[in-house]
């Protein structure tokens, strides 16, 4: 069948409209029998609990789903022609995580009085979490990446905040999950109230502004050639954008998936023109969400539980973002920006003495020197002092095997890559691994934790072999690569938020064991995880010749008579392998593989072997400072080590971003 | 001793001393105790024991000891209230990752620990020994298991004799209450028990939680019947409440303000019957998840709310 291209947006709508159709009339076909179509649509029987459950629920719920598929499929087609790139969307740009953290502090903190208040507290996080995402990228050379990437950061810091809030709250988790995970019920029609006239405002100004965005699509230049002010109208499309997005997500939580995956499908079959994609986004994305919100309703219930919306939306999008990142033309990208200059402070032999020296001096400082409630406290040969020891150094050494472990690991990925914002965390790789282990925790029981380890392992592997067959040549395009994780990391976000609301009091042990605990190692699995990664940087250290070689390129390299994808082939099997024991025991965000190879190449590791000694070095060090915040600094609470290196890597890049501004 | 007692006095007086003696074997045969873990060996009842969760601490509180460790004590005054926690003991931290360090410097002889848990049995039980118990998220009725755990709990820290009278007393407690709920409950309207998830979502308690069982163990039956989570409750939005409308609410506290100024605004809520015919009663802070100190105070509150009648 051979369709004509500019038929199949149209098609699609109209198919989605008729889905729609057939919703409304089955939700409102139990009162056409009694003849109160008319009542329960305007003015429901008072003392009728079906006909105010339709009037108050049913209804604005339709409603709801509509607004809020339409509004976000048209903030993310906005943000999408505005940055050029077909995988932006509200929730990439931090707002989501800004949103959610404004929530859940107002929701733990705030009085009753302050009831009223609450969704303009939301709507002003999402906003403070965009303007900081734009600070960071603002008047740099490679504005659109480094949007996507100072997003992706904020997120992060958001969301470990947010852990953070919540670990110390256990009791508020579920109902924060619930409404993380993108909730569409409602209880009447004060949320359609609320949400309805900021839409539309939305809407008016986004379509106000549609010429000048078909301008924008053109690239930077061409669009200052004819004389649009490019940033001052970036700065007013994306406020209009993220105004419906926040609105939205204050009201009914994260439905992330409609604003990334409804443009984007879109542009695939065939709609260039910025106003006839809005267009067809906002009636697509509002019919799409209507009907997605009806089969999510037929199974809540099903075991006494809730399936919630937004979380499901993920689930029912991911065959489509897989399709989008085949199909998607990224814009040309530039090589990235990133090239520093060396800063050769000291001689690496000696930065490398110094590195090691101060790897010693803290491991014999975290044996020894602990905080409690008296403050600073020294370990002396009292009792215990033997068992003591081995649990201290238990943690200890688990946080540096795996700060190596992650840091060998992200070195692999950037030079092989010739990506140095790749690393195991970004491209989906340690998501994988936990979201694998979560799903046999939660859904099948498995509580033995080698069997655990091995099944993550497994998946940490299989989300690498996934990455690698979808963009085979991802050594040419570096942020093709960095964006397919992003997508990755989004879909498994999703079905990790589903199993956190299945979980019970599991919950707040998958919390604390997401953001990367030590709690549970034992020796015997610092062990193995320290003989893989000993095994396997030495091996990495063997291959440093063709390592070099392969972060010339694939042109200069094959010339050179390499095989170089066997070779990728292989290293970034090392990289998964090892990305996924450090994950088993630190969790999946701890950035360290990320910042490690990162701080290595700074400070002038330059040469493959160097480089990851150095990045080893770098990420054993800052794992076991975390580690040791972690313990001690709120006694004794314990806080998990991965959101302390978490934090210490984002404020690391937000700083590096803002320097070199 | 015995010889030189049984040399000086005669039979009938070393037949007494022979009886207190086989009378007080504890002393010299060890305890021992099955758990979700296996069998735990203790050579003398524990007299330090440290709790990592609430249904433990209310519970070897009400045997008469004061535990050495606690752990999320903070939390403990907000959501499970009473019994009172001792003047002195260590602070653990979380209930989700207890401070081993702090743990091991309280010097206990007895940690319990619930199945959450268990991946670091081996890190506990390198401090003292330590029981697997797990009242909830096992299939298992609440109340049975939360006397179950009493029962084991009173053998390890040898106050067996406490938890009969106990359990004895709470039982004629429970019977009293059944009556007297009878007596308060609006007539011809079954209790639904919830707890305010969200302020579109709740948890409506069905047969196998704590309420459930405690309402059955009183002669009374919980309205909801349908299906339940692992935990015992059905979450969902206040429509699941649409069918219970005929019976008597009945939510636990503590609500969020922010939770509570929602629900009682929404239409949904207001056209409920149980709201429009006053019929919404409020318990105060009482742990659901709790053990059977938390099942008696449930019982009690119950019985108090019904007598002094509905929330205005």
């Amino acid at each position: 069948m051979t369709l004509p291209i500019h038929r199949i947006p149209a098609l699609l709508c109209l198919v989605l409209a008729l889905a729609t159709v057939a919703v409304f009339v089955t939700d409102i076909l139990p009162f056409a029998k009694i003849d109160a179509i008319g009542k329960v649509l305007l003015a429901p029987d008072e003392t009728d609990f079906d006909q105010i459950l339709f009037h108050y629920s049913t209804l604005p719920r339709l409603i709801m789903g509509f607004l809020c598929g339409a509004g976000l499929a048209l903030a993310g087609a906005a943000i999408q022609t505005v940055l050029r790139n077909p995988l932006a969307a509200p929730t990439t740009l931090g707002v989501g995580a800004g949103v959610e953290f404004a929530l859940t502090v107002f929701l733990l903190l705030a009085p009753a009085a302050a009831a009223p208040f609450q969704e303009a507290v939301a709507l002003t996080g999402g906003m403070l979490a965009l303007g900081t995402v734009y600070l960071i990228a603002a008047r740099r050379t490679n504005a659109t990446l480094w949007l996507i990437l100072a997003g992706m950061i904020v997120n992060l810091l958001l969301q470990s905040g947010t852990q953070i809030f919540l670990l110390f709250n256990e009791q508020y988790l579920q109902s924060v999950f619930m409404w993380g995970a993108g909730d569409l019920a409602q209880n009447g029609w004060e949320s359609t109230i609320f949400v309805l006239p900021r839409v539309i405002i939305g809407m008016i100004a986004i379509f106000a502004l549609s010429r000048p965005l078909d301008l924008l699509a053109l690239g930077d230049d061409t669009a200052s050639s004819l004389g649009a002010k490019v940033t001052l109208l970036r700065i007013v499309i994306l406020g209009f954008a993220v105004f419906i997005t926040a609105s939205i997500i204050s009201a009914v939580g994260m439905i992330g998936f409609v604003g990334l995956a409804i443009p984007a499908a879109l542009r695939i079959a065939g709609l260039t023109r910025s106003r006839d994609l809005m267009i067809y986004s906002l009636f697509a994305g509002g019919f799409a969400l209507l009907c997605i919100d009806f089969i999510v309703r037929q199974m809540n219930g099903i075991g006494g539980d809730i399936l919630p919306t937004g979380a499901a939306t993920a689930l029912f999008g991911a065959p489509f973002i897989i399709l989008i990142l085949r199909k998607a033309r990224i814009m040309p990208g530039q090589q990235s920006d990133d090239h520093h200059q060396d800063q050769q402070i000291i001689s690496k032999n000696t930065l490398s003495l110094a590195l090691f020296a101060t790897l010693l001096a803290g491991i014999i400082l975290s044996l020894f020197v602990s905080l409690n409630q008296n403050g600073l406290a020294f370990l002396n040969g009292a009792d215990g002092f033997g068992d003591i020891i081995t649990q201290r150094a238990e943690r200890t050494f688990a946080a540096i095997i795996c700060g190596a472990a992650l840091a060998v690991s992200g070195t692999l990925i950037q030079r092989v890559g010739r990506n140095p914002l790749a690393s195991p965390e970004i491209t989906g790789v340690s998501s994988a691994t936990a979201l694998a282990m979560i799903i046999a925790l939660v859904f099948f029981g498995f509580g033995q934790r080698a069997e655990l380890m091995m099944i993550g392992a497994a998946g940490g592997i299989v989300s690498l072999m996934v990455l690698l067959l979808l963009c085979r040549k991802f050594s040419h395009a570096p942020h093709y690569l960095l964006l397919n994780g992003l997508a990755l990391t989004a879909i498994l976000g999703a079905l990790v938020r589903i199993a956190l609301t299945r979980g019970g009091t599991q919950t707040s042990m998958l919390i604390s064991w997401l953001a990367g605990t030590t709690y549970f190692t034992s020796m015997t699995e610092v062990m193995v995880v320290a003989g893989v990664t000993a095994v396997l940087l030495t091996v990495a250290i063997i291959a440093r010749r063709p390592l070099e070689l392969a972060s010339f390129g694939a042109d200069q390299a094959t010339s050179l008579g390499l095989g170089i994808n066997g070779f990728q082939f292989m290293i970034m099997l090392l990289a998964a392998i090892l990305a996924a024991s450090a994950t088993l025991l630190v969790g999946p965000l701890s950035f360290v593989g990320l910042m490690a190879p990162h701080l290595a190449r700074i400070a002038g590791y330059r040469l493959a072997g160097g480089h990851l000694l150095g990045a080893v070095l770098i990420g054993a060090n800052v794992m076991m400072v975390a580690e040791w915040l972690a313990r001690n600094l709120l006694y004794p609470q314990q806080l998990p080590t991965g959101l302390i290196a978490a934090l210490i890597g984002t404020g690391y890049f937000l700083l590096l971003a803002i320097k070199r501004r | 001793m015995i010889i030189r007692l049984f040399s000086r006095f005669s039979a009938p007086v070393f037949l007494i001393a022979l009886l207190i003696t086989t009378n007080m074997p504890a002393m010299a045969e060890p305890i021992t105790i099955s758990h979700d873990r296996g069998v735990l060996t203790l050579e003398h009842p524990a007299k330090r024991v440290a709790v990592t969760n609430w249904a433990f601490t209310e519970t070897v509180i009400a045997l008469g000891i004061d535990p050495v460790a606690i752990a999320d004590p903070e939390d403990y005054h907000d959501w499970v209230a009473v019994p009172e926690l001792p003047a002195d003991f260590v602070n653990l931290g979380q209930r989700s990752s207890p401070n081993l360090e702090a743990l091991r410097a309280a010097k206990p002889d007895l940690i319990l620990i619930s199945k959450e848990l268990e991946m670091a049995y081996n890190s506990f039980n390198a401090i003292a020994p330590t029981m697997v118990l797990s009242i909830y998220n096992n299939d298992k009725d609440a109340l049975p298991t939360a006397r179950e755990v009493m029962e084991k709990i009173a053998i390890a820290i040898g106050r067996e004799d406490a938890a009969k009278t106990w359990l004895a007393a709470t039982d004629l407690k429970f019977a009293e209450y059944g009556d007297r709920i009878r007596a308060a409950m609006p007539k011809g309207h079954d209790l639904d028990i919830v707890n305010f998830v969200s302020p579109t979502h709740i948890s409506l308690y069905g047969p196998p939680s704590l309420p459930g069982t405690v309402l059955r163990k009183m002669g009374l039956s919980i309205a909801y019947q349908g299906p339940v989570t692992n935990w015992g409750a059905a979450k969902g939005g206040l429509e699941i409440l649409g069918p219970q409308a005929q019976n008597t609410l009945v939510y636990l506290n503590p609500v969020p303000d922010v939770i509570r100024q929602k629900v009682w605004t929404s239409p949904l809520w207001k056209i409920l019957d149980f709201v429009r015919n006053d019929r919404v009663y409020e318990l105060p802070v009482v742990w659901a998840y709790g053990g059977m100190p938390s099942a008696l105070r449930f019982a009690q509150l119950l019985t108090e709310s019904l007598e002094s009648g509905p929330v205005k």
